[in-house]
């Protein structure tokens, strides 16, 4: 029997501790894993629940798959104490990712907002495996304070291998903060892009991608190219349970990458 | 076309039974209809109307453990047209790519014509008629001494070519009945809904727009999710973990909790929009995604407000 609902089995190898609420955990599928930069997997913790995540690793990586997992709820909570060894579930690959062919040949501009950033490092690894293909690769990311950034390790790499990369913080306390200070728009200021042929991709929490999504069209991108992870109570992840209901879409299975000028109409998006 | 006279029609059932399980519209004390299995010596009408519950909870349990199951194949006998309206919405969600497995696909649906109304019953609101025109495997028409028989698939038509014996050919008066029955039915749907019949595409366009109906209708509203669960079309599930298996419960619109993502945000935390969400799924998203109302005008959820809500009369009020 095809069952949509079966749990692949797969191994912790790794946990990180990307901040005080945010770990990566890395995973070892009992078989190979496919999926597209930007589809969803339901993690299964067996016998407690199922909560949906983009994974945060290339997709060109096929053997282990990571994602990064702010604690936030019952079940994050439970993944939270999970360690190597432990044996989880995931069940997908889920949605629709990012049409990256639409993207050849363009400056594609990431904006990212605090644990948002996951599934756009698994976009941004995704397009630097290829670099060739796309132009101008660019990552405006903002955090709430220095402590809050999320891979802060690997920000370097990401710039050595040819991402111009901006970043904000709403706040520092402690002064040791040379970047931008600011909500993440603050981030466009002075900046050079060329929206007419370019795309713009936003993840983040819904107040960041709805300010975010203003400021891009203010500064020339049109409703189509810009590409949004819609954040939704995916459940069943095939587009049967409801859940994630987004107007007359279901986020789980005709997103959760949506362009803004297919849901801009909807009514409460940004909720 | 067939006719099976009463007597025959007792024997019919026999005969199904060594294949089948079956279960009919049986009386309750208060008047109603509820789905009873039935055994031998049982005897039943097919007149009347819809039953209390709609004939959804066949397909897939309100809660159940998602795991292979062996059951003898079904046949709901005496489901009625809003009924079938309802079911293909459930299947072209259900079995759409990837298809649910535990939906399950060995039931067939004897329909038959309604021969009365509930009170709640407003099909005709929604230009629909009390019998089912079409997804079932046969369809009944009662006419007093025995009924009508339409096979409307091939599992029907089998049933049809195996019971030759019972059947008789179909009389110009048989035919004069039915359409006299169907027409009686209709103007009782008909008379208790004013004659009132909506512009589907005038009310999709309007649906999804805050309206003063909404609020005035949907005060009363205490969250109980009766109507989605009565509702022969409503179709959401949560999805939960159990043990060894994975346990899908029914789930509803109308629960406070039903969008809330980790973190705590709910993009439908207010009543209004969750009673919104609700027609705007039935009469404007299910239309374009599904191209099938999420509507039948059964009336059930009419029936079943504790807040004494008038969906019908919503969406009068906002189609005007």
């Amino acid at each position: 029997m095809n069952d949509p609902y079966k749990t692949l089995k797969a191994a912790i190898i790794r946990v990180t501790d990307e901040t005080s609420n945010i770990k990566s955990f890395l995973l070892k599928p009992e078989k190979k894993f496919s999926f597209k930069t930007g589809q969803f997997v339901q993690f299964t913790v067996p016998g407690i629940g199922e909560a949906p995540f983009t994974p945060s690793s290339s997709h060109f990586e096929k053997d282990e798959i990571e994602i990064t997992i702010m604690k936030a709820g019952r079940v994050t909570s439970r993944i939270h104490e999970l360690k190597p060894k432990d044996v989880v579930g995931i069940r997908g690959p889920l949605g629709k990712g990012y049409p990256l062919e639409e993207f050849e040949g363009k400056e594609i501009l990431i904006l990212g907002g605090g644990v948002g950033m996951a599934p756009l490092r698994c976009l941004l690894l995704s397009l630097l495996e290829e670099k060739n293909k796309y132009g101008r690769i660019l990552l405006l990311y903002g955090s709430k304070t220095p402590g809050d950034i999320v891979y802060a390790g690997q920000f370097a790499d990401w710039k050595k291998r040819g991402t111009e990369i901006y970043r904000s913080v709403d706040r520092c306390d402690t002064g040791e903060w040379k970047e931008k200070k600011g909500v993440v728009t603050c981030l466009f200021e002075g900046l050079k892009l060329n929206p007419d042929n370019g795309v713009a991709v936003v993840c983040g929490p819904p107040i960041m991608m709805k300010f975010g999504t203003m400021k891009l069209l203010e500064v020339g991108y049109k409703p189509e190219s810009i590409y949004l992870s819609m954040e939704k109570n995916m459940s069943c992840g095939i587009g049967k349970c409801g859940h994630c209901a987004c107007g007359k879409y279901f986020a789980c299975k005709d997103g959760p990458v949506f362009k803004y000028s297919v849901v801009k109409d909807i009514a409460n998006i940004w909720d | 076309m067939e006719f099976i006279s009463k007597q025959n029609f007792a024997d019919f059932v026999k005969g199904l039974y060594s294949e089948y399980d079956i279960f009919y519209p049986k009386k309750n004390s208060g008047g109603g209809r509820d789905w009873a299995k039935w055994q031998k010596g049982d005897e039943f009408s097919l007149e009347g109307h819809r039953t209390v519950l709609p004939v959804k909870y066949f397909f897939y349990s309100p809660q159940e453990n998602l795991v292979a199951k062996q059951r003898r194949p079904l046949i709901i006998f005496g489901a009625r047209g809003c009924d079938t309206r309802g079911l293909e919405l459930l299947k072209k969600i259900y079995l759409d790519d990837p298809k649910d497995p535990y939906f399950r696909k060995d039931i067939l649906i004897f329909t038959a014509d309604c021969t009365s109304a509930h009170s709640d019953c407003f099909c005709s609101v929604l230009g629909a008629h009390p019998w089912a025109e079409k997804d079932f495997d046969l369809n009944f028409s009662p006419l007093g001494d025995g009924c009508l028989i339409e096979a409307g698939s091939e599992k029907g038509k089998e049933i049809l070519r195996k019971n030759s014996e019972k059947l008789e050919d179909v009389s110009e008066t048989h035919k004069k009945e039915q359409a006299r029955i169907r027409a009686a039915a209709e103007k009782i749907v008909n008379g208790q809904n004013n004659g009132v019949t909506l512009d589907m595409q005038k009310l999709k366009g309007k649906i999804e727009t805050r309206n003063s109906a909404f609020e005035n209708h949907g005060k009363t509203c205490v969250s109980c999710s009766a109507c989605t669960t009565v509702c022969p079309a409503c179709f959401c599930f949560f999805l939960s973990e159990g043990k060894e298996n994975k346990i899908r419960y029914a789930d509803s619109c109308q629960l406070p909790g039903y969008a809330r993502v980790a973190g705590g945000a709910n993009p439908k935390k207010e009543l209004i929009s969750r009673f919104m969400h609700r027609f705007g799924c039935k009469f404007s998203w299910r239309p374009s995604m599904h191209n099938n109302l999420g509507c039948t005008g059964c009336g059930r959820c009419i029936s079943g407000c504790q807040g004494k809500i008038n969906f019908k009369e919503v969406l009068i009020e906002v189609s005007q």
